[in-house]
């Protein structure tokens, strides 16, 4: 059964804009005049392993939006090599073990040329194994530092969305220079709030900054004014992390306890990713500075390509589905499906992949890639691919909250984020 | 290195999307830990202890009264006409069998998955126990039987004796299914579970007749006919909800179980995704592994929550048996006290899936516009828009929130209501029928405290 004609109703159910409406409009099916030049006008499968339930659902939504937009535009363009695309989405249900069953029902039942999407960590880890052996090439966008930390192999890369460390150690020049020296984070204990502590703690060491304190919350915690006290009267600045359903007590409590005297706050929108602003209990966040991955709110500089894109998926100027207002979009990722589909397509088309005989072709190709320049494939902005750890890197965000929106003061450059290799995958056999 | 989860604010905003059953509600976690819902437990467990000391000033009998039903039309014959609706939901499971092996592999762009989970576990269930006998036109099971067998002879006899113990085992390896296999929602796997449940009820059917096994074996039938003893009407009768339970229901020891089973199911269902028991079974709720992980202690604490409630609630008869001054066989009142759960078994199911629902509904409709992904759109479905904001809008989440507490007190005081009725049919004096209740009185307010407590605890899974 085709999914192509799935694209359409997808961007159907899940609110798609005009912009997108568009793109799909040319009705670019399989067959049709659009590929006839190709070999076959067989379609290039692409399996998509969707966090359609679970706990990964409200990401697993947009990336679905995303991903189906950016398949529209690439067969609106012509295809890959001349034949159409077709997503064959699957649920991973955000579970490591569903993931690489996926897998495999990808490579052996549905026969794609390539897996994409994963965001979840643990599902990635999971996962890419099983990619390995299947010697199926694997296109996550999970964020996570496992790709360059060279815990996975050769069949897996992360080409369209940056990797944690690389977010974190981008920060430290901005908070140094801007918001304080002496840091203190709160973070959830584990090894999501452990990595932040170690990455960030290293990387404003060697800005001249200290972290004065270091608050590890236990993650079933859902009330934090006990932990208050322990943040030193000398800090200057709070880094905060904290991931859960207990995130918007723990902005209120913090806004009761510091009133109207506070330290600079700085934290990853992770922690209100899809949630709006404006909600009741974030008043306290005016003023604060957060991470983002690409500036949910429209700016007044927004390139082309960026308006673009935020047409081609449906979101409003202030982030959320045009057709449901209240909807905020996990905007600070969800361009990595988009432009970790174009990589593919680039990909594919300079290797001149032909089938599931060329994947490994595929993997050199892009293992080869550099720069990526800002344009619609890539309209979070410039990106350089490091074809050692099969990882991105790009431009940082930091916006702060002012009259209920964040709006961007400053962009950390893409080699803020830089840093050594820690893998050179290409050395791996196939 | 350690690997970098991310977490984030999926654990915030949990699933939502979700098709099945086992990762309902709480969209809206962020903003239900920030109402005020200590006071709304204590007022929600007021109402039911408030509920039992008015039961206390009723003279003996006076319930039997308002429990009474009124009789309209008792003479109407049997209509065959629920026949076709039968078959035609024979023919409507064939094609989303069919749709399951063959169409979408999203569960989220699936009729077979979406149909099964939010129309007929979620919706059909709340209609079968509130409005009217659906099950009865919509059960797919005969309708085929039928066709191919009009005149069917059963090849052997199913006992009597055996009642409906088979359902009972049936709906507890179903509700396994339920919470704790590890891809309930994949289209192709449910299709073909489907289908193999299909084709045992078919051949249960011919060798022990269509009747007995329907009423004995096919857990969905019995479930629904048992929880059809609290619809208000009847066969021309019309009473307050619980009242076909004082007049011509029989139960037995497998009724009992089959509603404790339900309970603690549903129970289980809304405790499993707790950071409470997360924290219980080592699992960090910002890290939750995903089900394949969880198979096992998912699976023990199901069974262990149906084991668990059964002693809990057997000691709480058990006391008051002992404590009366008349003889009441314990047997006897554990089999019809356990019957007055129903209402909250009911309560927990449209409380715990209510927020899915909301969601999932659109899916169905929006999906059915195109059922087979041929890029259909039938009567212009597909061009509505599936809508979840509603569901980051605080004043939404708190109306939402209130009606689920709502319902989930509501079903505790008719349980209350009903516990204090059979209480009457086996004592005489006042004072009796509040001894025998003294147990299950304390059981009742404490359970409503946890019901109230589940749905507002953070979440992880």
């Amino acid at each position: 059964m085709t999914k192509t004609s799935n694209i359409s109703r997808r961007k159907t159910l899940l609110g798609l804009g005009a912009g997108a409406g568009a793109l799909a409009a040319g009705g670019v099916l399989p067959g049709s005049l659009g590929f006839a030049q190709a070999q076959s006008s067989a379609p290039i499968k692409i399996g998509f392993q969707k966090h359609a339930t679970g706990i990964g659902a409200a990401y697993g939504r947009w990336y679905d939006v995303a991903t189906n937009a950016a398949a529209a535009r690439i067969n609106e363009m012509g295809g890959i090599n001349g034949r159409p695309v077709e997503i064959i989405t699957e649920d991973d249900a955000t579970d490591p073990g569903r993931g690489a069953e996926v897998l495999e029902k990808f490579a052996n039942q549905h026969e794609v040329d390539v897996a994409f999407g994963t965001l979840f960590s643990h599902v990635v880890i999971g996962s890419a194994p099983r990619a390995g052996e299947l010697k199926l090439p694997y296109f996550v966008v999970s964020e996570g530092h496992h790709v360059a930390s060279g815990m996975l192999n050769r069949y897996t890369l992360q080409p369209g969305i940056t990797d944690v460390k690389s977010q974190v150690i981008s920060m430290a020049p901005f908070v140094a220079d801007n918001l304080g020296k002496k840091v203190t984070m709160i973070y959830p204990d584990f090894a999501f709030g452990h990595d932040h502590r170690d990455f960030f703690s290293e990387a404003i060491e060697a800005q001249g900054g200290e972290v004065v304190a270091k608050i590890a919350i236990p993650p079933t915690e859902t009330t934090f004014t006990r932990y208050f006290p322990n943040i030193p009267r000398e800090t200057e600045v709070i880094y905060h992390v904290m991931v859960g359903p207990a995130v918007l007590t723990f902005v209120k409590e913090m806004g009761e306890f510091f009133g109207p005297s506070r330290p600079e706050i700085f934290g990853f929108i992770d922690s209100l990713e899809a949630v709006d602003i404006q909600s009741p209990g974030l008043e306290f966040l005016e003023g604060t500075y957060f991470w983002e991955g690409m500036p949910r709110y429209k700016q007044a500089n927004e390139s082309e390509a960026a308006s673009a894109y935020r047409a081609a998926v449906g979101v409003n100027d202030s982030g959320a589905a045009i057709d449901d207002p209240s909807n905020v979009a996990t905007y600070a990722h969800m361009f990595g499906c988009w432009e970790t589909l174009h990589v593919i397509k680039a990909g594919m088309e300079a290797a001149d992949y032909q089938g599931p005989a060329d994947r490994a072709k595929l993997i050199e190709a892009v293992e080869a890639m550099s720069d990526m320049p800002e344009s619609i494939e890539h309209p979070q902005g410039d990106k350089v691919f490091n074809g050692k750890t099969h990882q991105a890197f790009g431009k940082q965000f930091i916006s702060k909250v002012g009259d209920g929106r964040l709006d961007v003061v400053h962009t950390a450059s893409i080699e803020d984020g830089l840093y050594e290799d820690e893998v050179d995958y290409t050395t791996r056999s196939f | 290195m350690a690997p970098i989860l991310k977490p984030l604010l999926a654990a915030f905003l949990i699933a939502v999307s979700s098709v099945e059953p086992a990762f309902a509600h709480a969209a809206d976690q962020g903003f239900v830990l920030l109402l005020p819902t200590t006071a709304y437990i204590i007022g929600g467990t007021l109402t039911v202890a408030i509920t039992i000391l008015l039961l206390v000033c009723l003279r003996p009998g006076q319930l039997a009264t308002v429990l009474r039903p009124i009789v309209l039309n008792r003479g109407r014959g049997d209509s065959t006409w629920h026949h076709w609706g039968q078959i035609a939901a024979s023919l409507c499971l064939a094609g989303l069998i069919l749709i399951g092996l063959r169409g979408p592999t999203d569960p989220q762009a699936n009729l077979m998955p979406l149909v099964l989970w939010t129309v007929w576990w979620m919706l059909l269930f709340v209609v079968q126990a509130l409005v009217f006998d659906v099950w009865k036109w919509v059960n797919p099971w005969p309708g085929l039987h039928r066709l191919l067998a009009p005149d069917h002879k059963a090849l052997f006899r199913l006992p009597k004796e055996v009642s409906i113990w088979p359902a009972v085992i049936l709906m507890a390896a179903f509700q396994g299914f339920v919470l704790a296999d590890a891809a309930p929602n994949d289209p192709g796997r449910l299709a073909r579970f489907a289908f193999g449940y299909w084709m045992f009820t078919l051949a249960g059917m011919t060798l022990f007749g269509r009747r007995p096994w329907l009423e004995q074996v096919e857990c969905f039938s019995v479930l629904f006919n048992l929880i059809g003893t609290m619809r208000i009407a009847r066969a021309g009768a019309f009473g307050l909800p619980g009242w076909q339970v004082f007049h011509g229901s029989r139960f037995d020891l497998s009724h009992a179980a089959l509603v404790l089973v339900t309970l603690a199911a549903g129970s289980f269902d809304g405790l499993y995704e707790t950071f409470w028991w997360l924290a219980q079974i080592g699992v960090n709720p910002l890290e939750y592994p995903g089900r394949t992980a969880l198979i096992w202690p998912t699976t023990v604490g199901l069974y262990g929550s149906v084991l668990l409630l059964s002693c809990v609630f057997g000691f709480a008869v058990f006391s008051g048996t002992v404590l009366v001054r008349e003889k009441i066989p314990f047997k006897n009142a554990f089999i019809h006290f356990s019957i007055t759960l129903l209402p909250i078994a009911i309560g927990y199911h449209f409380a715990h899936y209510f927020v899915t629902f909301l969601v999932q509904i659109q899916v169905v409709i929006a999906t059915l516009a195109d059922p087979f992904a041929l890029g259909w759109n039938l009567f212009g479905l597909g061009s509505r828009r599936v809508m979840v904001g509603f569901l980051t809008v605080p004043g939404t989440v708190k109306a939402i929130w209130l009606t689920q507490a709502g319902v989930v007190v509501m079903s505790h005081v008719l349980a209350v209501i009903l516990s204090h009725r059979t209480a009457e049919t086996f004592c005489h004096t006042r004072r009796d029928i509040l001894v025998l209740q003294l147990g299950l009185s304390i059981l009742m307010i404490c359970y409503t405290i946890f019901g109230l407590w589940l749905l507002a605890s953070p979440r992880g899974a």
